[in-house]
């Protein structure tokens, strides 16, 4: 190798260095308002405008986190309320995803193309332009101010669809055609061999859908206005009102509680959410 | 099957009554009736809605420019050998606020952007500077709300970059180093061409997240300073379950689909002239 070589190879080392330690600086300021919003949680309340701002804890002393169960907003019930939509809609799009998804890719039906192609032009509507006959539908039948009417509205999902097909596509089907050979029934071949190969598409649509779900803001306001039927985006707003200038801390520690499930699922399955998002995008 | 009901009734069908309904005066007390196209003709002659419509489409414009492009620039820097819980840590520092709800990050950048409280300026105090009014400025109020999204939103972006540019073919790469080319010509050269599929469909991806901006505008600024900030969605919402006027809601609905349908259509026949090429 000749020295001019050896010496672009030697920059290029350095160059590295300096880029990533240029974005270590950057990683870190991403994360700042995250830092600030779990310290200012636990600064007393009189102290939480004062400036300079914390970014890191000033104690650990949880009295913020008792007074949000305490204050006029139903914190427990709307939290509930979350946990119940969110887990709705992760399970009933797990099980219509993959369903549709396996018919997609392993069945044979007239008109199979054709309905996916419809099913994939549903992923360009955005909630806005179904919003009102939906609403206009729940109104006659009770189901405005019912969380439970948010979860049917998402029980299943073009993208989830999408999603598993490309993965079901990209798995092998000689085990199922053996099942077949062997007179297996299509739900039993379906529970007994593709589903154990689908573990990670399934963990990865699991975690985006519940993330989703747990994150719906514009439909949520509309649907769900009323406090005890409220989820925890919209009700973060309504307890910031509430509260007004004085308790920020008292917000802020309502804030770590509400992102906490979003956080620690992302700290423990990355992987996961990682690959089931570049999936999505690379394939399509 | 389970999913074709679901979907017909909550995508397909409330798709094609919002069309119908775009086209009337609904009133469930005293009647509806047909109006033709009086709700667009009503939303694309009165100013207002126009300043709306053209604050969605700048807002669009810019968030989807900056968030698509300092997400590749990310991918980038990033795009080079490093130990495992680096890489875990970047990808928790650039992916974590794509993943928690605007409405959350929106509260904590509220007090961010605050006037003589905010953090921002309180950094900008210490280096100096005078205070910047990011929300109640109406000339900095966008600008403002745009930071915050491509904060929140180019994470995503440099994740699928990272994933396209692992899939550039090593060889050309390093046959290109060997030729002593430029970085930026290669860039220019190969890599750009080799990801522009990717680039495209993050384009299309960021615009329709884009025209439908809602939360985070609601909360950092309720759409004001008068209108400056004001957003489709916004506006669907306080036609619709503000006023009562459905079938206007319902006109400004069908227009903001008909944009995105528009976007994705050019998307599908690019990218059928790159396959054929």
């Amino acid at each position: 190798m000749t020295s001019a070589a050896l010496q672009t190879r030697s920059m290029k080392r350095t160059l590295d260095a300096l880029i990533i330690a240029v974005m270590i600086v950057l990683a870190i300021g991403m994360l700042l308002p995250f830092l600030w919003l779990f310290s200012t949680s636990f600064r007393p309340t009189a102290e939480a405008y004062k400036l300079p701002p914390s970014f890191l804890p000033p104690n650990l002393d949880l009295v913020n986190y008792a007074k949000v169960f305490a204050s006029r907003v139903p914190f427990i019930q709307i939290y509930l309320n979350s946990v119940l939509i969110a887990a709705v809609v992760t399970v009933g799009q797990l099980v219509t995803c993959t369903l549709a998804a396996f018919a997609f890719s392993r069945l044979k039906f007239k008109g199979r193309d054709a309905l996916f192609v419809v099913l994939l032009i549903g992923l360009m509507f955005p909630a806005q332009v179904t919003i009102l006959p939906i609403y206009l539908g729940y109104a006659r039948i009770g189901l405005i101010n019912q969380p439970i009417g948010l979860a049917l509205m998402y029980l299943t999902s073009s993208f989830g669809v999408f999603l598993m097909r490309q993965f079901m596509l990209s798995q092998p089907r000689e085990l199922e055609e053996a099942g077949l050979m062997d007179g297996a029934s299509y739900l039993k071949i379906f529970w007994r061999i593709s589903l154990p190969q689908l573990r990670p598409a399934l963990s990865a649509l699991g975690i985006i859908t519940f993330t989703q779900t747990w994150n719906y803001y514009f439909q949520a306001r509309v649907l769900l206005a009323k406090e005890t039927s409220m989820t925890l985006p919209v009700g973060m707003d309504v307890l910031r009102g509430y509260l007004q200038s004085g308790s920020l801390s008292l917000v802020m520690a309502a804030m770590s509680m509400s992102i906490l499930p979003v956080v620690l699922l992302f700290l423990i399955a990355q992987k996961f959410v990682i690959e089931g998002i570049t999936m999505s995008g690379i394939k399509s | 099957m389970p999913t074709s009901i679901l979907y017909l009734s909550f995508v397909l069908v409330p798709v094609v009554l919002t069309v119908i309904l775009s086209f009337s005066y609904y009133d469930p007390m005293m009647g509806s009736h047909w109006v033709g196209l009086d709700n667009y003709t009503r939303f694309f002659t009165n100013p207002r809605s126009l300043q709306i419509f053209w604050n969605t489409l700048r807002f669009t414009f810019f968030a989807v420019t900056f968030n698509v492009s300092i997400g590749l620039i990310l991918a980038i820097a990033l795009n080079r050998a490093m130990p495992g819980w680096l890489l875990y840590f970047f990808r928790l520092a650039f992916f974590l606020p794509v993943i928690i709800a605007a409405a959350f990050v929106s509260i904590v950048w509220s007090y961010f952007f605050g006037d003589d409280l905010g953090v921002i300026n309180y950094f900008l105090r210490l280096v100096g500077l005078s205070n910047v009014r990011w929300l109640t400025d109406s000339g900095m109020a966008m600008t403002s709300i745009i930071i915050m999204d491509v904060w929140k939103n180019t994470g995503f972006f440099m994740i699928i970059f990272i994933a396209a540019l692992q899939g550039l073919p090593k060889p050309i790469t390093e046959a290109a180093l060997m030729d002593g080319t430029p970085p930026w010509r290669q860039f220019f050269r190969i890599t750009l061409p080799y990801i522009s599929p990717v680039v495209f469909f993050c384009i299309v991806y960021a615009s329709i997240g884009a025209l439908q901006v809602y939360e985070s505008i609601v909360i950092l600024t309720k759409g004001g300073p008068g209108d400056a900030t004001r957003s489709l969605s916004i506006l669907i919402v306080e036609e619709g379950f503000g006023s009562f006027q459905i079938g206007y809601a319902a006109a400004i609905s069908v227009v903001m689909t008909v944009i995105i349908l528009i976007i994705t259509g050019i998307q599908q026949m690019l990218s059928r002239r790159w396959v054929q090429r």
